[in-house]
């Protein structure tokens, strides 16, 4: 279970105060106004950002102390979730390693991108880049699945294969998911509960 | 090490006599004479250039004037020395058109390459600001029918006029520190700059108390102008031009006409003393002994070049490792590091060649060592120019790709691939530019270099200084299209880069 208790994180002139819990295997919809802090917990989930109070825990391990290539997450950023420079092919493989081809083409078959691997990730469209960062990070072997905003660019016949995928392979591996999202739809068709900040 | 070797020199006390010797306010006077007026008539002609550059249509032939200028600033500036000889020399094309009293020695040679070598910088310098103007400024300006005075008045000169100062004082430092073009040009006693007085001092004098007193009066000097300009900001000229502007005015038909002569009169300036080199050429071409002169100078300047650009691209690289864990940690330390890496042009190359020679006098064997220590110095005062290309690209791949890295878990092998991959561009870019920089070096070779490994710019100096100028000619074409290639890969890969 992620455990997130009396977590403080200043930003100033804000401050932000989570007090939270996620069952294992358990999708997580977090919701609430804009500048609410969304992003800022999972950042400090990821161990980008540094609360100046509360725990962190993850299983019963304090994940405060960890760095964030120790911590057990994979996380969708809303932007530079590609190395510009490398092929979408060789982001995956570089994420995912190359025994994984298999898997690697199945995702991209059922999420529609199949035909761009070759491409630089600055050929694609907003929709396709965030398609291929979210094979990327669902497919990753650590359990914690943190996803910012990981449908805004998709149209709504897109938007509805890439949540069913993502729920069937959060399911499939056994993730924990956490997924920041405006959209209602989001939430009916992906998470198990809604937290909203406030 | 060369500040340890500028201090002192086996206990010898400095000469501080000389600083009441007017010999050495008549260099300091010359020095300044010449650097400013360098300076000034370098801004003052680049600017219509510039100007002519932003109104006249986009072609090919302006893509490859932008590339000329990148050239004429890098250039082997033996090269350029030949070449206005071949021009406006004793026995040049253009001289018996110039009176009886011209005499390129002197003041007029002196200020004639260094127009040449830093206008190019200034005019991409300016038009590189000038081409920032956004498409909205231009069509309020046509909207207020402005003339064409206010249009400059309002618009250009508030957009380029931080560029203009910054590059001012710049170019008046890198004419302070100039030594191949007063050493060549100067002509004597009148026309002598510190580098010169600090090369005859330790050189020819042998006086290394006298050496020592200008170096620091050069490095204070020199050093406290670059703070100065420094403190302004920085200048970039190498960057690439804005194209999407949607809209910029059509010149009226006198304007059009004014910027079509001015363009082909700077074309012309930069193509000049270049093309002059050919006909001279002609009566060495089939020389074999010539050739067989130039094997191992050409080898020794370009496997100099070769060891230089490598040391010093990875000492660049190394050196900018603190400043960007202390970037990726919002650490103040950034900030103090990032002035370090890039104040090195504080100390100009004669003076930190001096330090260096005094240093290692009584230790080594400077003869033996002197391919090494060229090497080594030579890598020491490209860093800056390294720097100022890697810096801002690992800034920016940190930036963008710091928090992917640590949340994909990347091992050792896997980073230095995506690094690698990004950074090779930007690599390229600035080994071609240190390349260029090595290959043209004079000033740090003087000092240490012998006749043992000879390299390509010196030969060229001793052929000119001995009046061969078919041979020196020659041998400039041969540096030339090495340094023309470099400057076209250079380019290359800056609109890759972009």
């Amino acid at each position: 279970m992620l455990r997130v208790s009396e977590v403080t994180i200043e930003r100033p002139p804000q401050q932000f105060r989570y007090d939270l819990f996620v069952q294992t295997g358990e999708i997580a919809a977090i919701q609430g106004v804009s500048g609410v802090g969304k992003s800022t917990l999972l950042e400090c989930l990821a161990g980008f950002i540094h609360p100046v109070a509360g725990d962190i825990t993850w299983n019963d391990v304090n994940l405060l102390p960890l760095e964030p290539r120790e911590r057990p997450v994979s996380m969708l950023f809303q932007e530079h979730n590609l190395f510009e420079h490398l092929s979408v092919r060789d982001n995956l493989h570089l994420a995912l390693g190359k025994d994984n081809n298999n898997d690697i083409h199945q995702a991209a078959l059922a999420l529609g991108i199949s035909d761009h691997l070759h491409k630089l990730p600055a050929e694609l469209s907003g929709g396709q880049r965030q398609r291929v960062a979210l094979i990327r990070t669902l497919m990753r072997p650590e359990p914690l699945i943190l996803l910012d905003e990981p449908f805004s660019e998709l149209d709504d016949d897109t938007r509805s294969v890439a949540t069913g995928w993502a729920r069937e392979q959060a399911r499939l591996r056994q993730k924990t998911m956490l997924v920041v999202t405006h959209q209602a739809e989001d939430v009916t068709r992906l998470a198990d509960r809604v937290i909203t900040l406030v | 090490m060369a500040f340890y070797g500028l201090l002192s020199f086996s206990g010898q006390p400095f000469q501080w006599q000389l600083l009441q010797d007017p010999y050495l306010f008549s260099i300091l006077r010359f020095t300044l004479w010449q650097s400013a007026l360098s300076a000034l008539f370098s801004v003052l002609f680049a600017w219509p250039v510039a100007l002519a550059l932003l109104h006249l249509r986009d072609s090919h032939h302006k893509r490859w004037f932008l590339s000329l200028c990148v050239l004429c600033f890098v250039l082997p500036t033996l090269i350029l020395i030949t070449g206005i000889v071949a021009l406006l020399g004793q026995s040049g094309v253009l001289t018996p058109f110039l009176g009886e009293d011209w005499n390129i020695y002197g003041l007029s040679g002196i200020l004639l390459a260094h127009i040449y070598l830093n206008m190019p910088f200034a005019i991409r310098a300016i038009y590189l600001r000038l081409s920032a103007i956004p498409a909205g400024s231009w069509r309020l300006v046509q909207q207020l029918k402005l003339n064409r005075w206010q249009q400059f008045r309002y618009l250009e000169w508030p957009a380029a006029k931080s560029a203009t100062w910054i590059t001012l004082g710049f170019v008046m430092v890198l004419c302070f520190n100039s030594f191949a073009v007063v050493l060549a040009l100067g002509g004597g006693p009148k026309s002598t700059t510190f580098e010169v007085a600090i090369y005859q001092a330790l050189k020819y004098d042998f006086n290394i108390p006298e050496a020592l007193l200008l170096s620091w009066i050069q490095l204070i000097v020199a050093g406290g102008l670059y703070l100065i300009v420094t403190t302004f900001g920085h200048v970039s000229w190498l960057g690439q031009e804005v194209k999407n502007r949607t809209f910029l005015p059509h010149p009226s038909p006198r304007e059009r006409r004014f910027y079509n002569v001015v363009y082909s009169a700077a074309w012309m300036f930069l193509l000049a003393p270049l093309t002059a080199l050919i006909p001279k050429t002609r009566d060495v071409w089939l020389d074999t002994e010539f050739w067989s002169s130039l094997i191992r100078p050409l080898s020794t300047s370009i496997l100099l070049a070769l060891m230089t650009t490598l040391l010093s691209v990875t000492l660049a690289y190394a050196a900018l490792q603190p400043y960007r864990k202390a970037l990726r940690t919002r650490s103040s330390s950034a900030l103090w590091l990032d002035g370090l890496a890039s104040h090195t042009l504080v100390v100009p190359a004669m003076v930190l060649s001096v330090g260096i020679f005094v240093f290692c006098l009584p230790r080594m064997d400077i003869d033996q060592w002197g391919f090494f220590l060229v090497m080594f110095v030579n890598a020491l005062v490209s860093i800056p120019f390294a720097i100022t290309q890697l810096k801002p690209a690992l800034a920016s791949y940190d930036q963008q790709y710091w928090p992917i890295i640590q949340t994909l878990k990347l091992g050792f092998r896997q980073r230095v691939y995506v690094e690698w991959k990004f950074i090779r561009p930007v690599l390229m870019t600035a080994a071609s530019f240190v390349s260029v920089l090595v290959l043209g070096d004079v000033a740090i070779y003087s000092i240490f270099g012998n006749q043992d490994f000879v390299t390509l710019p010196w030969l060229i100096y001793g052929y000119a200084s001995t009046y061969r100028i078919a041979e020196a000619a020659l041998a400039s074409v041969v540096l030339l299209g090495i340094s023309l290639a470099l400057v076209l890969l250079l380019e290359k890969q800056r609109s890759r880069n972009a």
